[in-house]
């Protein structure tokens, strides 16, 4: 049955990548802001959710920390750094990699270079057994079923209330909602510190079955923004089915494959080149 | 207005002919580094600069075309008059390939480039077979074409000048060309440049196979002067450091890329001498240069030189505009 | 028997829930002057939008020439003969004036292409580029960006791109719109001394000036074809009057 492994290998995957991609999606979508910061955002939440695991012992003071801390330093990143780049999408790109090239290098000296693992609570720890005799490691499974839930928040928020209709409205036409008398500043301010506690606590998710270390921000950021880019800029549904397809490929493709797996990510993408170079969700802007 | 600046061409050639009389090797491969990643660089700044295109990978095309040559010339020896061409032409067809993304915009384009640029890092580092992974291919020999054999890094030096001095006028002539303003007019608006009958698509593709070439070029100068490549030529921060050079030394033009390539390397030198951190060291720059220098060296330059001018875009004065009788 | 310019057979366009063309049939001939009027949102833009190629309709088929267009891209139709002025001026602004002409000249020529000599070094095309310059009297400041030139000698400019490629069908969409009298009377002037083998198609929101130099005026409404005949016709029409003039 090693192939409905290798499919829950890729929900699992697909719905750590889902926490990053829907936030930068829907941060790009509403703010036109490509914040590249993500990565970045992925591995120091992930180190600072490590840290406080260590000293407390509690998984979710420590989750609770790596979010939060990465709400607090985006709320100044994005008030200082990134308004004075507004619109200008290449000194965006520049100013959010060299933010990111500052934050590797922080980590590097605070936790050093070598592979940190995250542990999990005691509850997600060993195996879980599912139908057809698969064991597999309950810390996966879980996270499948976090971001399932994750998702489905998401969507409720986004499509059934009104917050999200007027952020529906923004990503549809900014100037409009704005016109409206609606405080388009705050509206920004929720969704970044939305989109940057994801970002923070899927480090430490992932910190805990993928290990953090340098060069990890960039790695997980690529396969983000490929499901970003299948899925289509703007669009959440996008970057739910985007994230089941980079996770089921990326999964497939190591096991098929395996020296080619980075490439197998490739397929998708090409193919959405070709024939809806602007995702399969996305919107013509 | 072209006199002077093939004056100024022969002045640096000049210039740079002397350097091995006077400095030894250290300011040698210093220079070498300045060139050809300066090369690099102006590939990124045709698509920049010139069509409107933020290009996040460009990486790829330099390793590809570096990874092809060493493994010719390493493992199977073959000479370098078809190894060196043989990885030119390498980046040319991953560019092919990779110009699929010209048909994505704006950040698209940059998310899209950016993702390629990794993926070729990611083969990288996993098709052992062919790159032998993170170990990288060692021992690739100097250039050798029939009776002439180059034999030490002084002397590859001297390709290396003759090499990018002749880039600089093929360059210039590129931009000042009608292909050149139709880049430029793409940079501007791509609608209007349909309603005026270009097939926009068609040229952003050739500017960009145009662009692989240029970098394909400066892989293969690179994989002769530093004779090892590993899959560390080909990750991220090889593209983005293209990226900041023609930001940080000035767009739209010939000389800012290689400019901001002065920038990037005297401050890792200097930098590397001091402190291990030149990561952060390249963030603050990054973020300074987005903060207080948006429009590079040069145009800071420009900008001294005209203060009437600060309303007006310094990419305008740039030395593309054509000038009737010159 | 007449050629006919351009030809549209049941063009409609549906966006969203907005019919913004509905069943629209039209034929110019050769060397007409068509003025198309209607309040805003008729569907005077989408029209020309249509005819160029820079909106596929939903329905109906775009003939110019006699061939059948309705599937070609909008660069290919350019090269056939095709030019077209925008509303808002779509000049490119930090390029100068003469680069915006030499564009606009190169554009149907396999010269755009070429990259292995300057510009500088194709005196035909530089010379046309001035002449047009020349003609919109802008041509003493060919060296500037365009940004720094007025509103009005921005639309100037339009027009002289869209002429530069010299087309055999030209769309002015509200070519005076936004100018003061003397500059209106300037482009109205420009328009009267076209070439008589090119046909014109005109929106105009001054309709005495549409109804001055036209042919022919068809008149759109929500997106409808509610008249298409003589300027004299039109401007008795009491049905117009009361779509039209009762709106200002």
């Amino acid at each position: 049955m090693n192939w409905l492994i290798q499919a829950l290998n890729g929900f699992s995957f697909g719905a750590l990548l889902y926490l990053l991609a829907s936030g930068f999606t829907i941060t790009f979508g509403l703010a036109r802001v490509a914040n590249m910061t993500h990565g970045g955002f992925y591995l120091l939440g992930g180190y600072l959710g490590f840290s406080v695991l260590r000293w407390t012992g509690n998984f979710w003071l420590a989750m609770l920390a790596s979010g939060a801390g990465i709400v607090i330093f985006n709320f100044f990143f994005e008030r200082y750094l990134i308004r004075r780049t507004m619109d200008n999408v290449l000194a965006q790109v520049l100013l959010t990699v060299g933010v990111t090239y500052v934050i590797a290098d922080i980590t590097l000296m605070i936790w050093g270079s070598d592979p940190l693992r995250i542990r999990p609570p005691a509850f997600a720890r060993g195996p879980i057994e599912l139908p057809f005799d698969i064991l597999y490691p309950r810390y996966r499974f879980l996270l499948i079923l976090f971001g399932v839930i994750v998702g489905a928040v998401q969507w409720i928020l986004y499509k059934k209330t009104q917050f999200g209709a007027v952020i529906r409205a923004g990503v549809d036409d900014r100037e409009m909602v704005s016109a409206m008398g609606i405080n388009v500043d705050r509206l920004f301010a929720i969704v970044f510190a939305l989109a940057a506690f994801l970002a923070g606590v899927s480090g430490m998710i992932g910190g805990a079955f993928l290990t953090l270390y340098p060069g990890a921000e960039w790695e997980i950021l690529v396969l983000a923004l490929v499901v970003v880019i299948v899925g289509g800029l703007g669009s959440l549904e996008g970057a739910m089915l985007g994230s089941l397809i980079v996770g089921l490929v990326d999964a497939y493709g190591r096991w098929l494959l395996p020296d080619f797996s980075y490439f197998m990510v490739f397929a998708p993408m090409a193919i959405l080149l070709l024939f809806r170079p602007t995702g399969l969700f996305g919107k013509e802007h | 207005m072209q006199q002077r600046q093939w004056i100024y061409l022969f002045i640096g050639i000049a210039i740079a002919a002397l350097i091995p009389a006077f400095l030894g090797t250290y300011w040698i491969s210093l220079l070498l580094q300045i060139l050809i990643y300066g090369l690099l660089a102006l590939s990124v700044d045709l698509l920049i600069g010139h069509t409107g295109l933020v290009p996040l990978g460009h990486a790829a095309f330099f390793a590809t075309a570096a990874y092809t040559t060493a493994i010719l010339q390493v493992r199977h020896a073959i000479p370098s008059i078809i190894a060196a061409p043989a990885g030119v032409l390498a980046a040319v067809l991953l560019a092919v390939i990779f110009a699929l993304s010209v048909r994505t915009k704006g950040v698209y384009f940059m998310l899209v480039t950016l993702a390629m640029g990794h993926i070729i890092w990611g083969l990288a580092t996993s098709w052992v077979a062919l790159t032998n992974g993170d170990n990288g291919i060692t021992n690739v020999p100097l250039p050798a074409v029939g009776p002439v054999e180059i034999t030490s890094l002084k002397e590859y030096y001297y390709v290396v000048i003759v090499v990018v001095g002749l880039c600089f006028p093929g360059y210039r002539i590129l931009i000042r060309s009608p292909f050149g303003l139709t880049l430029r007019g793409i940079r501007e608006s791509d609608s209007r440049m349909d309603s005026l009958g270009y097939h926009v698509a068609a040229h952003k593709f050739a500017a960009f196979v145009m662009s692989g070439f240029i970098a394909g070029t400066a892989g293969v100068l690179y994989i002769y002067f530093n004779r090892f490549i590993s899959p560390d030529t080909a990750w991220l921060h090889v593209s983005f450091d293209a990226l900041f050079m023609t930001i940080v030394g000035g767009s739209g033009t010939i000389i800012g890329p290689f400019i901001g390539s002065v920038v990037v390397h005297v401050m890792k030198n200097v930098v590397g001498t001091y402190t291990g951190q030149w990561l952060l060291i390249m963030g603050l720059v990054f973020i300074a240069t987005v903060l207080w220098a948006p429009y590079g060296i040069v145009g800071l330059i420009r900008r001294l030189g005209k203060p009437d001018e600060a309303a007006g875009d310094p990419e305008a004065c740039g030395d593309t505009a054509p000038t009737e009788g010159a | 028997m007449d050629q006919i310019a351009v030809e549209l057979v049941g063009l409609t366009k549906i966006f969203g829930g907005l019919r913004a063309l509905d069943d629209v049939s039209l034929r110019v001939p050769v060397g007409e002057r068509r003025a198309v009027i209607g309040p805003n949102g008729a569907g005077k833009t989408t029209l020309f939008n249509c005819i160029a190629g820079s909106l596929s309709p939903s329905k109906g088929k775009n003939f110019l020439f006699g061939q059948d267009v309705t599937a070609l891209p909008e660069h290919k139709r350019i090269a056939m003969g095709l030019g077209r002025t925008y509303q808002i001026t779509n000049v490119f602004h930090k390029l100068t004036v003469l680069e915006n002409v030499l564009l606009a000249v190169q554009g149907t020529q396999k010269q755009k292409w070429l990259f292995h000599r300057s510009v500088d070094s194709f005196p035909g095309s530089l010379e046309k580029a001035r002449e047009q310059l020349a003609r919109i009297g802008l041509d003493h400041r060919r060296d500037l960006p365009v940004h720094q030139l007025s509103y009005g000698e921005q639309k100037q400019l339009e027009f002289a791109l869209a002429l530069a490629s010299d087309p055999k069908v030209i769309l002015l969409d509200e070519p005076a719109s936004g100018l003061a009298p003397s500059e209106r009377q300037r482009i109205a002037d420009l328009i009267l001394h076209l070439p008589g083998d090119i046909t014109v198609v005109l929106i105009e929101h001054d309709v005495e000036m549409a109804l001055g130099l036209a042919d022919q005026v068809a008149v759109l409404h929500q997106g409808r074809l509610i008249m298409d005949d003589k300027p004299d016709a039109v401007r008795l029409n009491p049905e117009i009057k009361e779509v039209y003039f009762g709106n200002i």
